[in-house]
């Protein structure tokens, strides 16, 4: 008997011990049995809990609402665990695990049961805390602008935010989760020699890493890795810091293009000076050879051909000088529909029947600050430049004229704005397209897809500088086998393109018009310098106009491809007056016999080369009419 | 016989131009550099100057606007290969201090002598 008491002793000794709560329920829903630490949680003595029944100790509706389900389920045999949140007098409100567990049983049915009731506050607390931390790191990661990547020491995708599904194209986490990290990489051995790194030491900014997306394409990227480790000090994950680096080194990359062209610019330029001085020696020396030389004999023709091609060189080094800002424009307020119809419409007239050309100018009338003949030859050589493009295969190209604010052009540009407004004029082709070390490329002077001979691979890098010098932008956007777009952006000018000059100083030039899109820019151009223009259809009546006293020119511009009047007619014509008006005369670069001849004859007080800028034509008319 | 005074570093070109001006009987006289062209200049015998604007030790600019103030009858014709000092071309920049006219190289040399009489008998 003392021996069952001793352990009985122990027993309860061990049961009032706990820190659990821990009592014996019968099926009346009484308490038979209460332990210290229950009496203790509800700051009363042992007695006075054993034989009250459930209802009375807890309050009659949290027996019938919580309690007596759980322990009706015990009651039919089995465990049961609930989580309740509940006040006792002397520990407050708090978080228990409550168990129920059947123990006496007669004829299979339960009798008794166990009840055991832990206090799980602390540990429910800081569980709360870490959800609650959980869904702050969740927002913060989902937030944050840079893609997040975890995956174990195999490269497994383990977790992934939404910003590096963004970032690889993906809208569905799924199909990132079931793969490895090498995938989206475009190497395997990139993810090995990251995980050696790492081993090494634990953080480390990789720096540009090109990614993959879904479809294969490769994302420039800055990557971070940081490498966790276990209890033990084995590698247990990785996280990466994944940042979308594409607009940085788009704008990196222009950054590098502007300097190697102001550089290449630089030296061009100066080795053009260099050679003007040379091809003055030459010319000179050839003019005064022709001087001494009987005219149309071998030796003069071959003289002749010295200075064609003295010319010829010159034409480049313009180009070249163009190119690289030596040249100073004269700008004036220009429409630009207008400039831009008149491109399109001479590009038309030679237009191949396998290319169409859609045009469509979303503001008319808007001025920028230019040269007119200067951004004709920017228009004229990008859809020139994107018909060529079409050549084999024909196509279409779209010009649009829109108008964008300088706050946008700013982002786009990455540079200072000059303008509140800018035009931003499109010209997409879809013909052969460039990869990307080809549209690097394509601004340099003399950098040329076109066979040796056909063209001079200045075109590009003329429009380059033209529009530098107009401080617009030219960008170029192109895929391979799918087309190009050149993008002008070039600032509008406060003042309109305004052609009221004082009537009384206007003077009258009597332009004998050549190659019609040519004329048609020069003319405006004329005009918006504030001359009077007048034209004539036939030689007939440029007799007539030249002798009537009151409506004669003060001048006239000869362009000598002219249809209308050849040169022989003009020189019969001015050679009658009495009173001589000046003559320019404007010719390509190598002359025939004839435009020769005319400029030989005295009649022609200055000459200019094709291209001509406004500037040239503005000097030369200034000097022929003092 | 009028002088004309050459201003040219680029020693052919100077002797084309002399070359040019002695078989129409002018007097010419030489410099190689704007610094050369301002301290060796005698008013006296000069009428007319050719100069060549970027050169090295003092450029043609200075030469214009030295010789000006020594000899404000003098004529001054620019000739220039291009290039650009901010906005505007030294061309531009030379007929603005006082050049009385300008040549872009390479230029026609009967254009020039023809203009070189021209500023000589007005």
């Amino acid at each position: 008997m003392r021996f069952i008491s001793k352990e009985k002793d122990i027993a309860d000794q061990i049961i009032n011990n706990s820190r659990s709560m821990i009592s014996v329920i019968n099926r009346d829903y009484i308490y038979e049995k209460v332990n210290s630490t229950f009496c203790n949680a509800h700051m009363v003595v042992n007695d006075s809990i054993v034989g009250k029944s459930l209802g009375e100790v807890w309050g009659k509706d949290t027996f019938e609402n919580v309690i007596k389900q759980n322990i009706d389920k015990c009651f039919s045999g089995k465990i049961v665990r609930y989580e309740a949140f509940f006040n006792t007098p002397s520990l407050g409100s708090r978080y228990f695990e409550v168990v129920f567990r059947p123990v006496s049983f007669e004829g299979g049915k339960v009798t008794r049961l166990l009840a055991e009731t832990f206090d799980i506050d602390d540990l429910k607390r800081s569980e709360r805390t870490i959800i609650e931390k959980e869904e702050e790191f969740r927002k913060f990661e989902t937030n944050l602008p840079v893609g997040f990547l975890r995956c174990d020491v195999n490269g497994k995708i383990l977790h992934v935010n939404k910003p590096f599904l963004k970032i690889i194209g993906c809208k569905d986490e799924k199909l990132v989760l079931e793969r490895n990290i090498r995938d989206f990489y475009s190497e395997d051995c990139i993810f090995e020699i990251q995980y050696i790194r790492l081993l090494e030491n634990n953080t480390i900014a990789f720096g540009r890493v090109y990614l993959k997306n879904l479809e294969g394409t490769e994302i420039p990227c800055r990557i971070s890795g940081f490498l966790a480790l276990d209890g033990s000090g084995n590698p247990s994950y990785i996280d990466f810091a994944i940042e979308d680096s594409t607009r940085e080194l788009m704008l990196e990359n222009r950054l590098l293009q502007a300097q190697k062209l102001e550089t290449i610019g630089a030296l061009a330029g100066g080795i053009a000076h260099d050679f003007n001085n040379i091809l003055a020696t030459i010319s000179g020396y050839a003019e005064l050879l022709q001087d001494d030389l009987p005219q149309q004999t071998e030796l003069s023709e071959k003289v002749s051909k010295i200075q064609g091609a003295v010319l010829k060189a010159r034409s480049i080094t313009n180009q070249i000088l163009t190119f690289s800002r030596q040249v100073e424009q004269e700008k004036v307020p220009v429409n630009v529909s207008a400039v831009l119809k008149e491109t399109i419409g001479f590009v038309k007239s030679a237009l191949p029947s396998n290319i169409i050309i859609k045009s469509r100018i979303i503001k008319n009338g808007v001025s920028v600050y230019a040269d007119p003949t200067q951004l004709f030859r920017v228009f004229l050589n990008l859809m020139t430049n994107a018909m060529q493009a079409m050549e084999d295969n024909g196509g279409s190209l779209s010009v649009t004229q829109a108008v964008v604010e300088g706050k946008c052009v700013k982002h786009d540009l990455n540079k200072g704005i000059v303008a509140d407004e800018y035009v931003l004029l499109t010209f997409k082709d879809t013909g052969k397209g460039m990869d990307q070390s080809l549209k690097s490329r394509i601004f340099e002077p003399f950098f040329t897809t076109r066979e040796v001979g056909k063209g001079t691979g200045l075109g590009l890098s003329v429009t380059h500088g033209i529009v530098a010098e107009m401080e617009g932008e030219i960008l170029v956007s192109s895929k391979k086998g799918k087309g190009s777009v050149f993008y002008v952006y070039l600032p509008v000018s406060k003042e309109y393109a305004d052609t009221s000059v004082d009537q009384s100083y206007k003077k009258r030039i009597l332009l004998i018009k050549g190659n019609k899109y040519e004329s048609s820019v020069l003319s405006m151009a004329l005009e918006n310098s504030g001359y009077e223009l007048i034209s004539v259809s036939d030689h007939g009546q440029l007799g007539r106009i030249m002798s009537d006293d009151k409506g004669r020119p003060d001048l006239l511009i000869y362009m000598s491809d002219s249809r209308q009047i050849e040169p022989k007619h003009l020189f019969e014509v001015v050679r009658q007056q009495k009173e001589k008006i000046p003559c320019i005369l404007i010719t390509e670069p190598n002359l025939d016999l004839l435009e020769e001849k005319l400029l030989t004859s005295g009649i022609i007080k200055q000459h200019l080369i094709k291209p001509v800028s406004l500037k040239e034509i503005r000097n030369a008319i200034q000097e022929s009419l003092k | 016989m009028a002088g004309i005074l050459i201003v040219e570093d680029e020693k052919e070109l100077r002797e084309m131009l002399k070359l040019s001006f002695v078989k129409r009987k002018y007097s010419v006289l030489e410099a190689e550099n704007g610094k050369d062209a301002i301290v060796h200049f005698r008013p006296s015998v000069t009428d007319l100057v050719v100069t060549d604007l970027i050169m090295p030790e003092e450029d043609g600019l200075k030469v214009i606007m030295k010789l000006k103030e020594l000899k404000p009858s003098i004529k001054i014709i620019a000739i220039s290969g291009g290039g650009k000092v901010g906005p505007a071309s030294y061309l531009n920049l030379a007929k603005a201090l006082g050049a009385d006219a300008t040549f872009s190289k390479p230029f026609s040399i009967n254009e020039l002598i023809q203009r070189v009489e021209e500023l000589l008998k007005s």
